[in-house]
């Protein structure tokens, strides 16, 4: 199928990582596993080592109160060695399988993000451009990172931590009551507080770190405006006023932050007075205990042993609630991507495109964004011959960049067709039709690799002999080469090292290396210096010849020299013919042309 | 830039906790006195035990009200800690943060010029944060660590000397281990950072460009590319992964392997009556107190590693010299309508390339001078000399007769109105950046400035008018919009000299032709330097001054010009095209 209009409710919506009902756990399970399975034997292993880690945890305070009791107590040199070497026994083997378990966890659990990271960017990359045009692009960027970062916290670190602490938490209370049920009950009576004082503390330090992180963002992005816009800063002398407003914002962050000290300096010491009071209880009824004959000083010893490994699972758990809800969420918006079907496909029958000669028919062709969006292009015919220069002259909005959209089908039409050659697009496959179209965007966009790989974008393996012609065919090997490293000099991030004249000049390049059949180029608006611009005109008329070539033009020069000028206003063709032809008309481009010649006056 | 040894960095670091010095030596006091207490609870229990071993009741009793005592007065003194400790890191950020910006705005030009704005921010971010954290709580730790450790070793030897000789021999491993888990890790978790950092940066490019990757039919292709970055982390990870494999199960059996020498060996000891239970017990708890820091001095040895790296890299930013400062005692601007004079004025951002090489120039006040020459000709430079964004290396530059360096900087660009190439705008309302260079400015004035650059009808329609945000946090602006913008914000100045950098280039002719009549009005009545790029633009002018070869060429009307300078022929024939035709109508396409 390969009905489109981009058309697809505004994705990516609010994450919905709060409802940890049941249903939708079981469901973020279930596709947590099935990221697993192919790592299955190491995952199994990985929790098997796991178990023992924990075993071996949990035995070596048992032993020591056997080295105690039964070495200790009854005055039994061999039988204390024999329990310590037990203990040194268990601390090996916890050892051995922390070790493995380690490894093993974090090995299945990176490879799952890796594969899900891989997954998300094809995926992404699958998927039809109107999806860009509805989806904001820091949003699926964060889905790409944030996410899946959200999601790293739980795969390495947290479902050991859970499986541990849960077992750890569990083995300590059975073996606290089976080494002696009435002490064991006396040390749980404080679980209940230690647990509410938790939630309590968790509730509201997840909301303090939150507002502290906002405000932390808030320090950032004030800096990163105000270093970027220093120099007119400077020019207006704003420095002090620009200097009080950020004295607020770090304040702001400062306050924040020093509620989450608040709430750690009341919950920490706490949990400490909860320890010295566990204490207290174990000695003082254990004495008790001791004092009736009850227990023996070993039972006693492991008590107080087992104490601290009482505690600390219980803060770690509520840790891992947190953990848990941000990457519910974060597995929720990924899935939400993944399952974003492709709308625009090749048919099952698609033929590949032969060789485009270049003749193109639009018959009747009628657009609209979305599938209920209001129609932009109506009916639009137009007919062009293989070699011809097409110019798109009218206002923002009259349907230019939508009908070179349609012409390189990263859309199809409502209504009507759009032929190549005679092929109807709807009928070849994309990648076919891709492969031999060219498209110089207006910003000129770039990567961050060196200026050679710029240029062979779209052919990778083109020798450098190549790229240094298709340079120097558009008149951009004199700056390339007088730069530091030549064609390895790297752009930098968005070309920002480079003019506005340069990095189109090398986005002609790379269309030109192409040698697509069909060229659609967007006329860049913004302004060049004067050597750039004239070496610029050139380099059009290079790329412009030998091919069929729609151009979204701003320049008097290029519309001129247009083999076919087409005036579109509002979604038609108000008129088409040459600059003589459309001059004498005197209707449309006439009057713009008028207004052009009163400008400069 | 020579690297200072790093115990100046810390002492310097230092100086920005002495603001502090009460808060710090009152959290350090806090840390001691709440682990003194803490400390008591072994003994005691120790007492205890022995107590209950003794039938001792009332002995028992009084241990026990000790120990919870003891916890009760230790847990408030660490409240008391966290918090004061707490607000001490977070005041120390503060301040280090507001230097860190101050030096940011005294720098010139020329610091900018060679610096990117993401090094300038991590500066005053994670470096800044870094050295709080150490300075913050490390402090305050290592203190009580180290009083700790010195407290439980003197405990440990008093309750039976011969058992913490052996503790002595087992111990030592784990500090050590902790430190060189640290060092190891450290640079590989950094080199994940930034092979992470590849993987978003390909991720954004590919969002971002998506339009030129589907062009080129290179999905494929970049997808591999994105598979081999993805893998590089998950190596990376991998090896990382080693590392916490071999020392963190390493670093847990230690502590495990020393208890079980102390139950043997001491166990042997109580047997022989050397040693009572109670003291047995004590002194495993000792222990038990002892790992703990031993652990966190090997974190924290690698947290002060980080923090004088930090410092470091915040000291050479503070270190680094304002170029260009008001001079001691500045001369007041003279009366004057704008005259500006270059006098035998070189000038290069390279030293031994000389953009500007003895160039003389004066502009009589009140003319309009278009400046024009071929790329690299140093219009711009020209123009950025005369607010003293660059000191000239040789000459000066005279305003009204006195030399800029010799007036106080504040005083000198406010009569100087620029409308830069980049139109920075600020994340606040159209109204205020108007307003940016005259905070107090009524309405009216910052709606008149706008009606004169053209700006006042697009800003009418705009949601929220001239309350609406703009910039990186609002509403995006076309550059034709910005620019107007910008030209209104200086207009507001009342400047003597304005600048105007290739101002009106983005904008269409039927704008344009609106500016240029809205700027031949504010132009009346004050000096204007025009760098243009358009024959329409420099029609504008009263003279067009040639740029070349580091010096003025030519200088002239259009016909004395194109008679007398081949360089000016040649780019005006070849260069000074008008090109924008007739498809912008930026202003309707923001509704």
């Amino acid at each position: 199928m390969s009905t489109v209009h981009g058309s697809r409710p505004q994705s990516l919506g609010p994450a919905r990582g709060d409802d940890v009902s049941l249903r939708r756990s079981l469901g973020r399970l279930r596709r947590l596993l099935e990221l697993v399975r192919p790592y299955r034997g190491r995952a199994a292993l990985s929790l098997l080592t796991l178990i023992v880690t924990t075993a071996a945890t949990l035995a070596t305070p048992y032993f020591s109160k056997y080295a105690i009791d039964e070495g200790i107590g009854h005055r039994d040199r061999q039988a204390l060695l024999i329990w310590v070497l037990a203990f040194v026994a268990a601390a090996f083997v916890g050892w051995a399988a922390q070790t493995a378990q380690t490894y093993l966890n974090a090995w299945v659990g990176q490879r799952v993000l890796t594969d899900l990271r891989k997954r998300l960017f094809a995926h992404i990359q699958s998927l039809e451009l109107g999806y860009f045009e509805n989806t904001r692009t820091g949003r699926l960027i964060s889905r790409l990172t944030n996410d899946i970062d959200a999601l790293e916290q739980l795969v390495t670190d947290g479902v050991t931590s859970l499986v541990q602490n849960s077992v750890l938490l569990l083995g300590t209370a059975g073996l606290l009551i089976s080494l002696d049920w009435r002490l064991g009950l006396a040390t749980l009576t404080l679980f209940p507080l230690m647990v509410l004082s938790t939630a309590l503390f968790r509730l509201y330090s997840t909301r303090a770190n939150r507002r502290m992180r906002e405000r932390l963002a808030d320090v950032t992005a004030h800096l990163q405006e105000d270093i970027s816009g220093m120099r007119v800063v400077q020019m207006f002398r704003r420095e002090s006023v620009n200097a009080i407003a950020f004295a607020e914002t770090s304040d702001g962050y400062r306050r924040a932050n020093l509620r989450t000290v608040v709430l750690n300096a009341v919950y920490f010491p706490f949990v400490s007075l909860l320890n010295a009071a566990s204490t207290a209880i174990v000695l003082g009824y254990g004495a008790k205990l001791y004092f009736d004959g009850d227990i023996t000083a070993g039972t006693l010893f492991a008590f107080l042993l087992y104490l601290s490994s009482f505690f600390e699972p219980i803060q770690t758990l509520s840790q891992f609630f947190n953990t848990f809800l941000a990457a519910a969420a974060a597995l929720d918006k990924i899935y939400e991507v993944l399952e974003t079907e492709p709308q625009l496909t090749s048919k099952p029958a698609a033929i590949a495109l032969p060789p485009i000669v270049g003749r193109v028919d639009l018959d009747g062709v009628r657009f609209g964004y979305g599938a209920d969006g209001d129609e932009v292009l109506h009916g639009i015919d137009l007919h062009v011959e293989a070699g011809q220069t097409i110019a798109l002259v009218g206002h923002t909005g009259a349907g230019k960049s939508t009908l070179i959209k349609l012409i390189a089908r990263f859309y199809d039409p409502r209504a009507g067709t759009v032929r190549i050659d005679g092929h109807d697009l709807r009928d070849v496959d994309i990648g076919t039709l891709h492969g031999q179209i060219g498209i110089v965007p207006q910003e000129g966009f770039l990567f961050a690799t060196s200026i050679r790989d710029n240029i062979a974008f779209g052919r990778p393996e083109a020798p450098i002999e190549d790229v240094r012609a298709a340079a120097a065919a558009v008149g951009a090997d004199v700056f390339i080469e007088a730069l530091p490293d030549g064609y390895d000099t790297l752009v930098a991030e968005r070309g920002a090292a480079l003019s506005i004249g340069q990095r189109q000049l090398i986005a002609f390049a790379r269309a030109l290396l192409a040698n697509p059949r069909l060229l659609i180029l967007d006329e860049a608006t913004s302004s060049v210096d004067i050597t750039t611009e004239a070496v610029i005109e050139e380099a059009l008329e290079t790329l412009l010849s030998d091919r069929t070539a729609f151009v979204v033009a701003h320049r008097l020069s290029t519309i001129r020299r247009a083999d076919l000028i087409v005036v579109l206003e509002n979604g038609v063709v108000l008129e088409q013919g040459t600059h003589e032809q459309l001059l004498a008309r005197r209707g449309r481009y006439f009057s713009l042309y008028d207004d052009w010649v009163e400008a400069i006056a | 830039m020579p690297r200072k040894p790093p115990r100046s960095t810390f002492l310097r670091l230092l100086q920005f906790v002495a603001a502090h010095r009460v808060a710090l030596a009152a959290s350090i006091l806090l840390a001691l006195g709440s682990q003194a207490f803490a400390l008591a609870v072994p003994n005691l229990t120790g007492h205890a035990i022995d107590a209950i071993r003794a039938h001792h009741h009332a002995r028992l009793r009084s241990a026990i009200e000790l120990i919870v005592g003891a916890g009760i007065l230790s847990a408030i003194l660490m409240a008391f800690r966290r918090q004061v400790a707490g607000k001490l890191s977070l005041d120390v950020e503060y301040d280090l943060r507001e230097t860190v910006y101050r030096q940011l705005q005294r720098l010139s030009y020329g610091f900018y010029d060679h610096h990117q704005t993401g090094q300038l921010l991590s500066r005053a971010t994670s470096d800044v944060s870094a050295v709080r954290v150490f300075l913050g709580y490390g402090l305050v730790f290592l203190t009580q660590y180290g009083a700790t450790l010195i407290a439980a070793v003197a405990l440990l030897l008093v309750t039976s000397w011969k058992l913490a000789l052996l503790t002595f021999v087992l111990l030592p491993p784990i500090p050590w281990l902790a430190v060189r888990y640290s060092r190891r890790s450290h640079p590989i978790l950094r080199d994940i950072q930034q092979k992470i950092a590849d993987v978003t940066t390909q991720a954004e490019e590919n969002i971002v460009g998506v339009r030129v990757v589907k062009a080129f039919a290179q999905e494929r292709r970049e997808g591999e590319r994105f598979d081999e970055r993805a893998e590089r982390v998950f190596e990376r990870q991998i090896d990382s992964t080693r590392l916490q494999a071999r020392y963190r199960p390493l670093l847990e059996l230690m502590p495990q392997l020393a208890l079980a020498a102390i139950i043997l060996v001491g166990g042997i000891f109580v047997i022989d009556g050397e040693l009572t239970i109670g003291e047995f017990f004590s002194f495993d708890l000792y222990l038990a107190m002892l790992i703990w820091p031993l652990r966190m001095i090997g974190m924290w040895i690698g947290q002060y590693q980080r923090a004088i790296a930090s410092g470091e890299r915040i000291f050479q930013l503070i270190d680094e010299q304002a170029e260009i400062a008001s001079p001691s005692s500045p001369r007041a601007l003279p009366a004057g309508d704008g005259d500006v004079r270059f006098e035998r004025v070189r000038f290069g951002y390279d030293a031994g390339r000389p953009v500007l090489d003895g160039l003389d120039l004066e502009i009589p006040a009140g003319r309009t001078v278009a400046l024009i020459g071929r790329t690299g000709s140093g219009k711009t430079t020209l123009a950025q000399l005369i607010p003293r964004f660059y000191d000239p290396q040789a000459g000066r530059v005279l305003l009204d007769g006195v030399d800029v360096r010799e007036l106080e900087l504040g005083e000198l660009r406010r009569a100087i109105g620029t409308v830069g190439e980049e139109t920075f705008l600020f994340s606040s309302s159209i109204a205020d950046n108007i307003a940016f260079g005259v905070p107090g400015a009524t309405r009216e004035h910052v709606a008149e400035a706008a009606r004169l650059a053209q700006a006042h009808e697009f800003i009418e329609r705009l949601p929220k008018g001239y309350d609406t945000i703009v910039g990186e946090r609002g509403l995006t602006l076309s550059g034709g919009q910005r620019q107007r913008v910008a030209i209104a914000r200086a207009l507001l100045l009342d400047p003597r000299v304005l600048i105007l950098d290739d101002a009106t280039a983005s904008v269409d002719a039927s704008t344009e032709a609106k500016i240029k009549l809205a700027l031949r009005a504010v132009m009346a009545g004050r000096t204007t330097i025009i760098i243009a790029h358009r024959l329409s633009t420099i029609a504008l002018a009263d003279e067009i001054v040639v740029l070349a070869g580091g010096t003025v060429c030519a200088r002239g009307d259009h016909a004395a010009l194109v008679e007398t300078s081949a360089i000016y022929r040649e780019i005006w024939e070849h260069g000074l095209v008008d090109r924008t035709f007739v498809t912008l109508d930026e202003d309707a396409a923001v509704s």
